[in-house]
């Protein structure tokens, strides 16, 4: 069989290290991170424009690196081939190697911000997508320094108190290892970030299973959804978290 | 009438320190607290609305001036009060049980209040209990929901739920919010309002209690 992959980049060592031992061919394209920060409108015609210029006479399917990503996989239209997603809200269930395991550990720590090698080195908005950020365009991802400039001091504390953390609610991070780090560098980033911020660090282990069954063209219904050609991808709010309906369907 | 026309641009430009000065000599020079409110700070705000919808608008501005309503509000609201007015209805708000995101919860609530509502914030990671336990003490009209996250969404179909559980679903108004949530879902979990931004939360919580 002969894939192409089109996945998020906060995956690429772990999709690199998968795709050398796959027992297919996979031609992998990377997309930005920052697609996720773009809005869900934008993020999927983004998507459905990589889609379509996909060489569907090459492959026999296309495989996604993608969760749900809040909601910017909603509307996708597969090409004439099958087009494969992992049921997931988003990476930190193909991370963590199940939704059921990523919703165990969500319930129990709800303060948790993850890092992985890929949050870690890909994590920021770079580029042209910096500036297409709905946290750009909405007037949020401003400094202090540019606060104090455009509303005044007395403003700007106000508001850099209402818009400047993001995750003031949050207290802790949890480094997934996944096995394919060169060293523990990672690691002891998430632990000294954890420390700066004063939360709380941990570290559990990751699992490559899903990515593996991704690629390696083990799709269970229960954990993949595969898009027959021109379908479209709903959202659905249950265990199922997405569906493929026919393209006659509103 | 001057002053008044002061006040007016001060909630609209976000000072806050104006809006609260101005208020307090046109409430020291007799004007009706009343008039004040309906005349001059609500319509303030409705432009700022305007102007977020329009794009000339963002995030940070609709901040200040909420900010500087809210200043303003606080200088009239013993006079409201003493005058027997009551507020435009009652919200309860908070994001839902299991996400910790509230700028947007914030934003809604700060935004509801310019509107004239008043608001008890129950804070984020708010379960069932805790909103029917605010409808149950607080006279609540409106049950506001927000979520940030897609695998947070559930929570709000179990809080409507337990709403019907304890019986009191239709004597009060619940809406929802939130990057990941639709008017689509808004409607096949039962809410009775969906609101796109902070801004038309407003409009919308208006014509739930009547008022818009």
């Amino acid at each position: 069989m002969r894939y192409k992959l089109i996945s998020c980049e906060v995956f690429y060592r772990e999709m690199c290290a998968v795709i050398a031992q796959a027992p297919h061919m996979v031609d992998v394209e990377f997309l930005p991170k920052g697609l996720h920060d773009i809005g869900a409108k934008g993020m999927s015609a983004r998507l459905q424009a990589v889609l379509d210029a996909v060489d569907v006479t090459l492959y026999d399917a296309i495989l996604f690196g993608y969760g749900l990503c809040n909601n910017g996989l909603v509307g996708l239209t597969a090409p004439a081939i099958p087009l494969v997603i992992p049921r997931a809200h988003d990476c930190i269930t193909l991370f963590l190697g199940s939704k059921e395991r990523y919703q165990e550990y969500f319930t129990a720590h709800p303060g948790v911000y993850f890092k992985t090698s890929g949050w870690i080195e890909r994590g920021a908005p770079t580029g042209e997508l910096s500036q297409l950020s709905i946290q750009h365009r909405t007037g949020m991802d401003r400094s202090y320094a540019e606060l104090v400039e455009k509303y005044g001091e007395d403003n700007a504390q106000y508001l850099w108190e209402m818009l400047g953390n993001h995750h003031r609610n949050y207290s802790q991070y949890t480094f997934i290892e996944m096995g394919i780090e060169p060293d523990d560098r990672f690691e002891r980033q998430t632990e000294a970030d954890a420390a700066a911020k004063g939360w709380a660090y941990a570290k559990v282990q990751g699992d490559m299973g899903l990515i593996r069954r991704l690629l390696h063209g083990e799709w269970h219904a229960d954990e993949f959804l595969v898009v027959p050609p021109g379908w479209r991808v709903v959202a659905r709010v249950n265990e199922r978290i997405i569906d493929a309906v026919p393209p006659a369907t509103a | 009438m001057e002053n008044l026309k002061t006040l007016y641009t001060a909630i609209v430009e976000g000072d806050a320190k104006t809006a609260k000065a101005v208020a307090e000599s046109a409430i020291a020079a007799g004007v009706p607290p009343q008039q004040l409110l309906n005349e001059i700070m609500i319509p303030a705000m409705d432009e700022v609305g305007r102007l977020f919808e329009a794009n000339e608008y963002f995030v940070p501005e609709l901040l200040i001036s909420a900010r500087a309503m809210k200043w303003a509000l606080e200088v009239i609201k013993p006079h409201l009060i003493a005058g027997g007015a009551q507020p435009a209805g009652r919200v309860a708000i908070g994001t839902v049980k299991g996400d910790l995101h509230d700028i947007g919860k914030n934003l809604v609530a700060a935004m509801l209040e310019g509107g004239g509502f008043e608001i008890i914030d129950l804070g984020v990671d708010v379960g069932a209990d805790q909103f029917l336990e605010a409808y149950r003490t607080k006279q609540v009209d409106i049950v506001a929901l927000s979520a940030l996250l897609t695998t947070t969404m559930p929570s709000m179909k179990q809080i409507i739920d337990e709403f019907k559980a304890a019986g009191v679903r239709d004597k009060v108004k619940i809406i929802v919010g939130g990057a990941p949530v639709t008017a689509e879902y808004a409607g096949e979990i039962g809410a009775d309002g969906y609101s796109e931004n902070a801004s038309s939360a407003v409009t919308l919580a208006r014509s739930l209690v009547g008022a818009g």
